[in-house]
């Protein structure tokens, strides 16, 4: 019976026809992760779609400068822009923004304070994008830590901190991360060894990386348990390494797949939570843009002025679509199991 | 009263009244009227569902600051002396509520004495004092009430009890026997009648608990009860079932009971209404702009805008660095556009740079000291004054109200500072909290969003916004913190003017609103017109809106 690349056995009429057989002999994991991802067009057409969003996103302030010549907090409230010829008001005095002018300035339109939504949606990305990755950075690193912790030392180790885990999963994410929100907005966090203060980014990328770790540390936990048991840390211990450099050493390389995969589906799921935050005033604050801000500052003007909650929600929609497909992506190239599922 | 805080003054004698609103202006589209007046007529029975954009800061009588509050109190609490319930200036005559009669007024001004109705009876079949009068008045200086400055300014002996030296109020004496209330002032103070009408001052049984009891509200003496209170979700004010039109003359029985709902969004609050999902839209809201057009278009039978004498504003603190120097002041004055935020509000702003409103006695008729508030701002005179204050570059936090279109205020208002110079960022908060937090001295907040509307016809209502002794360390409203001499001295004068004499005084306060301008201890942009909006079920006209609190509850009555 054939075995697979990470060990588990599957029966050999499947083994037989691996679409891998082209694969030049001595291939690593990875390399063959990447063949097997370059031949997935959907994951790597989503994955593109991601990049370009992050790409706009990060020329931000030179299409705020040289395209819209505005900022993302400036106000237009009482300034006429010429469109088609005529001379429009951003806002009427009846406190209706302009929609999309399709050219440099206002080329989405104007929000209600007369804010160029183009380059708020550009900047809302950044911030957006940005929490996204620094929460996902947190859930990863301190799920990591205590996932191996809890797996690999057991007994105590693992009650105290699986309980601490459930504890924190008990709780619905967004209420959650709402009542978070909303009691470090006014304040900030202050813990000893570095201060965020109300307005900070940091504060919902804290709090969001805080509530998705029970999603990570848990099935690494899991991953853990199984892998303290098995022969190379055996080996470890009889050659004399000590609980720390068999972690990380021996354990941790093999958790790489696991965390590879779940890093775009965390990015996914982070930028989703955060754009539910801002939208219930919890996340990002006034005048900061973000998806969710600015989806929020929408709602009341829909009738008149749609704009201004569709933009924002496609480029949401859009993001998490492609990291999602192209977090498929990856972990179809990756996971064994979803290579026997493929095959069959 | 602030948009959410509504303190309720005194009304001048009639003469003045008629007068001070007589004069407020209007538009095309407003209804200054608003139709009907309290009658025993009409049909009753129901609920009316009334939405609030913010819930009252607290439903404690004793506490309660905000024009939520009130709305719900002035039908529930009633005092020695209430107002009438009819709209524009006859709805702001102060009449006879607990007390049988107008008091008699001795002593050069400072004696006013009265006797209590006999056989009246709290919501919860408790027999009425004279001496729960004192003892509401005390709990209301411990609380401490927002306005309790009314009290310990004025009611000789309540400063000493405010600060602990005296177990009681020495100036209020009330005999159970006989029922009279005589109450000592320390100087004459010619809108005291108003300050005695306030909710706040709504009697409760001796004995009520001095804690915050918002969540199971106090017993009390009105056509209204207050009961089933969701902490900022809803509550209900039902009818006093032992209440006639008979019990006090001129505070009719209910026509239905009222479920308040909190509705923090505008925008959904507005089509509640609109669908007819609820009955009454909040007055201190404002129509989402997008939605305006609508209701004009298919409920404009139910739907008029009210002219409001109100001021809204940005405070700036005094006393403390950028706001403490003269030309950092005067150049956010030269900033703002007026125009702007009008924009912001769906054009419900009159643009304005005075403090006291148009409709109030004092307004001033000149020129604005900073140009022409329907034409654009002098930025680079903005610029050039901060340059010369040394103060370019200053950090400043602006705090502003979370929901529409308070936080668009605060937001173009930051980028107003940031443009002329300063380093501005905003910290928005929950609505609810907001007043609170920002009148809490240790925070010394900048600068932010404020508004006040009218407590009584009389300048001093707006005035006391801007009088040291009024500053206090909690729940302050004095955001400004202003401490002038030139304005306390003026104020010791004026506000000992009766009220049916303020014509006499008439320019002093335009002198001193102009000298306020001058001083820019507060950017003024705004008089607010507000909405009367029911849903069909209700007879609009019939609705009395009431020139201080708004939709009379006590006047709605199903078609």
């Amino acid at each position: 019976m054939a075995t697979t690349d990470t060990g588990t056995e599957v029966p050999s009429a499947i083994s037989a026809a691996r679409p891998d057989d082209d694969a030049p002999p001595g291939i690593g994991p990875y390399a063959l992760a990447w063949r097997r991802l370059k031949r997935n067009r959907a994951a790597l057409f989503f994955g593109g779609v991601f990049a370009l969003i992050v790409v706009l996103c990060l020329l931000a302030p030179f299409y705020a400068k040289h395209v819209a010549h505005t900022g993302p907090n400036a106000n237009h409230l009482t300034d006429q822009v010429r469109v088609g010829g005529k001379l429009k008001d951003v806002v009427t005095p009846g406190g209706i923004p302009i929609g999309p002018t399709w050219h440099g300035r206002f080329l989405l339109g104007a929000d209600g304070n007369g804010r160029d939504v183009a380059v708020r949606l550009l900047y809302g990305g950044r911030n957006s994008l940005e929490i996204g990755v620094v929460a996902t950075l947190i859930t990863m690193l301190l799920a990591t830590m205590i996932g191996l912790a809890a797996g690999f030392f057991r007994g105590l180790t693992d009650a105290i901190l699986s309980r601490v885990l459930d504890l924190i999963w008990s709780f619905p994410v967004v209420i959650l991360g709402v009542a978070l929100g909303v009691a470090l907005a006014v304040g900030g966090l202050n813990l000893g060894l570095f201060e965020l203060k109300g307005n900070s980014l940091g504060v919902p990328a804290v709090i969001i990386g805080v509530v998705y770790i029970p999603y990570v540390a848990k099935p690494i936990r899991g991953q853990v348990l199984g892998l303290r048991e098995r022969e190379f840390v055996d080996a470890a211990r009889v050659q004399g390494l000590g609980n720390v450099r068999i972690m990380i050493g021996e354990v941790l390389p093999n958790l790489a797949s696991t965390i590879i995969v779940f890093i775009p589906l965390i990015i996914a799921n982070a930028i989703l939570l955060e754009a539910g935050l801002s939208y219930l005033g919890a996340g990002v604050q006034d005048p900061n843009p973000s998806w969710g801000t600015m989806i929020s500052d929408g709602i009341r003007l829909i009738p008149s002025a749609i704009h201004l909650t569709f933009v924002p929600g496609f480029m949401l929609l859009f993001t998490v679509l492609g990291i999602n497909v192209f977090g498929d992506g990856v972990r179809d190239a990756l996971d064994p199991r979803a290579k026997v599922r493929i095959e069959r | 009263m602030q948009w959410t805080i509504k303190r309720i003054g005194a009304i001048a004698l009639t003469g003045a009244v008629t007068v001070a609103l007589g004069a407020c202006g209007s538009s095309s589209k407003s209804d200054d009227n608003g139709g009907g007046s309290a009658t025993s007529g009409g049909k009753s029975g129901g609920t009316a569902t009334v939405l609030m954009g913010t819930a009252p800061d607290y439903l404690d009588p004793q506490r309660a600051y905000t024009t939520q509050g009130a709305e719900a109190h002035w039908i529930s609490y009633l005092g020695l002396y209430t107002y009438a319930h009819k709209n524009g200036v006859e709805g702001g005559k102060v009449i006879p509520a607990l007390a049988e009669d107008f008091p008699k007024v001795t002593n050069g001004g400072k004696t006013y004495t009265m006797t209590l109705r006999k056989g009246l009876k709290y919501s919860d079949g408790t027999a009425v004092k004279a001496s729960d009068f004192p003892f509401t008045i005390e709990r209301a200086i411990k609380a401490p009430w927002g306005g309790k400055s009314f009290f310990t300014g004025y009611i000789k002996g309540a400063q000493a009890f405010d600060s602990g030296k005296a177990k009681s109020i020495s100036g209020i004496k009330a005999d159970d026997a006989t029922g009279e209330i005589t109450i000592d002032l320390v100087k004459p103070y010619g809108a005291f009648l108003n300050v005695i009408a306030f909710p706040s001052a709504g009697f409760v049984p001796t004995g009520t608990k001095m804690g915050n009891l918002s969540n199971n509200p106090p017993p009390g003496v009105g056509p209204y009860i207050l009961k089933d209170v969701v902490p900022n979700r809803s509550f209900k004010v039902v009818r006093n079932p032992d209440w006639t039109d008979q019990t006090v003359p001129g505070v009719p029985k209910g026509k239905m009971d009222i479920s308040v709902k909190i509705a923090s969004n505008t925008q959904t609050e507005a089509e509640q209404v609109l669908n007819n999902a609820a009955d009454v839209f909040d007055w201190g809201d404002q129509l989402p702009p997008s939605l305006a057009s609508q209701v004009t278009a298919k409920a404009g039978d139910r739907f008029a805008k009210q002219n409001t004498v109100s001021t809204y504003y940005f405070f700036l603190n005094t006393q403390t660095k950028p706001f403490n120097n003269l030309k950092a002041r005067q150049a956010v004055n030269y900033a703002v556009d007026r125009r702007a935020i009008a924009r912001l509000n769906g054009g419900n702003f009159k643009p304005t740079c005075w403090f006291l409103p148009e409709g109030l006695i004092g307004h001033p008729m000149g020129e604005c000291p900073y140009g022409d508030p329907n034409a654009a701002p002098d930025m680079a005179k903005a610029r050039q004054l901060l340059k010369e204050s040394g103060l370019a570059g200053s950090t400043v936090t602006v705090w502003g109200q979370n929901r529409s279109p308070r936080k668009e205020f605060t937001n173009y208002y930051t980028d107003v500072l940031n443009q002329m110079g300063f380093k501005a960022k905003t910290k928005i908060i929950a609505d609810a909290q907001y007043f609170p937090t920002i009148g809490n001295l240790k925070l010394q907040p900048q600068t932010g969003f404020a508004d006040w509307n009218q407590d009584f016809p009389n300048p001093s209502d707006f005035y006391l916004l801007m009088d040291k002794n009024t500053t206090q360390a909690t729940n302050n409203q004095n955001f400004s913190q202003v401490n002038d001499p030139h304005i306390q001295s003026e104020l010791a004068e004026l506000n000992a003017v009766p009220a049916d004499k303020l014509d006499t005084v008439a320019d002093r306060w335009q002198k001193l609103d102009e000298y306020l301008a001058q001083k820019a201890y507060i950017v003024s942009y705004g008089q607010q017109q507000n909405p009367k909006f029911f849903s069909d079920k209700l007879n609009f006209d019939a609705a009395v809106f009431h020139p201080l609190y708004g939709n009379d509850w006590s006047t709605l009555e199903p078609k």
